[in-house]
């Protein structure tokens, strides 16, 4: 039932406000978001508190303690992402709001349906829903981003859909057919009996289908551009968190091939996508120009890392991967969030026309400050910690080598980030640039906050709650 | 049974083969629409033969959608353009001759998956895998948008033929909502496009370079 009230208020609210405007549509939006985070919380609780697992529709909807992670993620960067919305949305309420709430809802809907094919449905429905968002601004630059967005993210999707076809075809096969034929929970059960070989070739789509998604190098190529022409709640969304529900797919899946065909088929193949990914943003983040294609191409990088956690495997590995993306969400979103408010100050995307940040922007620029130490990946933070963990996977389960090479990479871009941050922060600034009322950037600081306790002193139950999160995928 | 529906699933690959030699847009636009219309044949014969009545519907919702509103709306987006691209681009011999090598690895990568069919239809299975692989090859070297789009839709046709062929089609519940996830990337498409045509003149994507690095 909460499953169902969790899926149906963002959808209800996005009808309401087709037909909202002005003050109205602020209301409905920000009590859509409220209600949408709360309820997601309740549902992270209810399952992670009690290890237990929500069912709706007769098994359709489903909740174990992976989708309760990922809806608790969905929930807060929507949140943190709508508080931002209403300094974009102004004057063009009816192509924001509706569209905005209907992303939440296909993501959430992503994570939460036990049919695989369904899920598919719904991270289609993801890149359908947002490119909309994308081409806000209608720019021969946005516009040339949704584009390259919607086709490149389609056709990916569609390998994707190949490999789903393959998988039922492996279990009809074999078990014939039934209704719930493409339940992760019966393809969970069935596994041991799956053929290995059509198994095998499934997840080489999947993963190149729903490595798209994720961002992964090199299907990565409408990232940049996507995250950089979308308006700032827009590219939060996507980088924090719809990149990860597409590594949330390829792990539901490789759960299921690990049974049917051996652990090391899976991983070879994760390994390689994630050095190649973390090659790429290396080489960019080197000496970038724009200042959110600079925090999408890190997004490449950061997803290449969760790639590598999910290869190496073990405990370690999963968990870190898991915190990771977490990690990852909180930092990257506050960070384009406030890229918007860097780019309203001085009315540019180029780094080399960002100086003095920290005079300019009194509030905004110690934040970004901040969020930037916690991307690097610098102790107190989270990022810190769950970037251990994933190297440390990497040596534990025998892979020296390419843990060596990934953190070389992530030296690279580190070196990289630091020395483009330095050149933002200090200099002669222009006067003072406006920011937004102070309570504004609550939301922000909390979600920093939280970052230095995943960073320094776990609240309790996060431990159980990642141990129970490797147990549902690990067999 | 097999007979016919592995002459179905040939003529479909014979018809996206087609689309790869033909230059001109409303030509490949009109082939789309036989080939989908050819697979809605193939949803009935197997509707008929294996007595899956359900599939009856997904060929009625094939025509109705992939062999009538699409090749329309791709014909609106190509409204008024030169019918074909204005500089002559690769041979279509040398395009033909990538999409038949295709085909042979079509056969090598599907040997498994048609060794554990024993369904009768198994046959069609590596001609289907085929038209998907080609329609992929198409859409990553379509020189315009209708190009590109057409090949993503000749991408999917190949995978639905897959899916009906290797498993007498997918649950009804996934199938509906593929469907309309393709429905509705045509629209956003042509949404898209129309404004690229605003705003350059033209449908050569090409064009399209102002994000770099």
């Amino acid at each position: 039932m909460l499953l169902i009230v969790l899926l149906a208020v963002p959808l209800a609210g996005a009808v309401i406000l087709l037909r909202a405007g002005g003050r109205a549509a602020v209301v409905v939006h920000g009590l859509t978001a409220l209600a949408t985070l709360a309820l997601a919380l309740a549902v992270s609780v209810a399952v992670l508190r009690q290890a237990a697992t929500l069912t709706a529709l007769d098994g359709f909807l489903r909740a174990d303690a992976l989708s309760a992670w990922m809806v608790g993620l969905v929930g807060v960067v929507a949140g943190l992402a709508a508080v931002e919305a209403p300094h974009y949305a102004h004057g063009a309420a009816r192509q924001f709001y509706p569209f905005f709430h209907l992303f939440v809802f296909t993501m959430l809907l992503a994570v939460t349906t036990d049919d695989l094919g369904f899920m598919w449905v719904a991270v289609e429905g993801t890149t359908l829903a947002s490119v909309v968002l994308v081409n806000f601004e209608r720019t021969r630059a946005s516009l040339e981003a949704s584009y390259k967005y919607v086709l490149i993210c389609s056709v990916g999707i569609a390998v994707a859909f190949l490999g789903t076809v393959l998988v039922y075809f492996a279990d009809v096969t074999r078990f014939g057919g039934a209704e719930h034929a493409l339940r992760w929970t019966t393809l969970q059960q069935l596994a041991p009996g799956l053929p290995a070989p059509i198994v095998e070739l499934a997840f080489v789509f999947l993963l190149v289908g729903y490595g798209t998604k994720a961002g992964l190098a090199p299907m990565h190529t409408w990232l940049p551009d996507a995250h950089s022409e979308a308006p700032a709640p827009v590219s939060a969304m996507m980088s924090g968190i719809l990149l990860a529900i597409g590594v949330y797919a390829i792990l539901r899946f490789k759960s299921i091939v690990d049974v049917a065909a051996g652990p090391a088929v899976a991983g070879r193949l994760l390994l390689g996508l994630g050095l190649v990914s973390m090659a790429v943003a290396a080489a960019f983040l080197w000496n970038p120009r724009n200042y959110k294609r600079m925090l999408a191409y890190s997004s490449v990088e950061h997803l290449g890392l969760v790639s590598l956690g999910l290869g190496f495997g073990g405990p370690w590995g999963v968990a870190g991967a898991v915190l990771h993306i977490a990690n990852h969400a909180l930092a990257k979103s506050v960070l384009f969030l406030l890229s918007g408010r860097i780019r309203a100050a001085y009315a540019s995307l180029e780094i080399e026309a960002v100086r003095g940040l920290l005079a300019r922007l009194p509030l905004s620029g110690p934040l970004f400050f901040a969020a930037m130490l916690a991307l690097l990946g610098l102790p107190p933070f989270g990022l810190f910690v769950s970037e251990v963990m994933i190297i440390g996977a990497g040596f534990a389960a025998g892979h020296a080598v390419v843990a060596v090479t990934a953190v070389v990479l992530l030296v690279i871009a580190f070196a990289g980030l630091l020395r483009t941050l330095q050149r933002m922060l200090h200099g002669e600034a222009a006067g003072r640039g406006l920011e937004p009322r102070g309570w504004a950037s609550v939301p922000m600081i909390a979600a920093l906050i939280l970052l230095v306790l995943t960073g320094l002193a776990w609240p309790p139950g996060l431990a159980g709650t990642l141990a129970s999160i490797t147990a549902v995928v690990t067999p | 049974m097999s007979d016919l529906s592995n002459f179905l699933a040939f003529l479909g690959l014979v018809t996206t083969l087609l689309m790869v030699w033909r230059q001109s847009r409303p030509a490949r636009v009109r082939l789309l629409a036989l080939q989908s219309l050819l697979l809605a044949a193939q949803a009935v014969t197997i509707a008929v033969f294996a007595a899956r009545y359900g599939l009856l519907i997904v060929a009625v919702a094939l025509v109705v959608v992939k062999a009538w509103w699409i090749p329309r709306a791709l014909a609106r987006m190509g409204e008024g353009a030169p019918p074909r691209p204005l500089e002559p681009g690769r041979s279509a011999g040398v395009r033909l001759l990538v999409a038949g090598m295709l085909v042979v690895g079509a056969y090598a990568i599907m040997l498994p998956v048609t060794a554990s069919s024993a369904l009768p239809t198994r046959g069609g299975i590596p001609l289907a895998f085929a038209m998907a692989l080609v329609g992929l090859y198409a859409c990553v070297t379509g020189r315009d948008a209708v190009g590109q789009i057409l090949g993503f839709l000749m991408l999917e046709n190949g995978i639905f033929a897959l899916g009906l062929l290797a498993a007498y089609g997918l649950p009804g519940l996934v199938e509906a909502g593929v469907f309309l996830d393709v429905l509705v990337v045509v629209l956003v498409a042509e949404g898209l496009v129309m404004q690229i045509r605003h705003e350059h003149a033209t449908l050569d994507v090409d064009l399209l370079r102002e994000l770099r690095g």
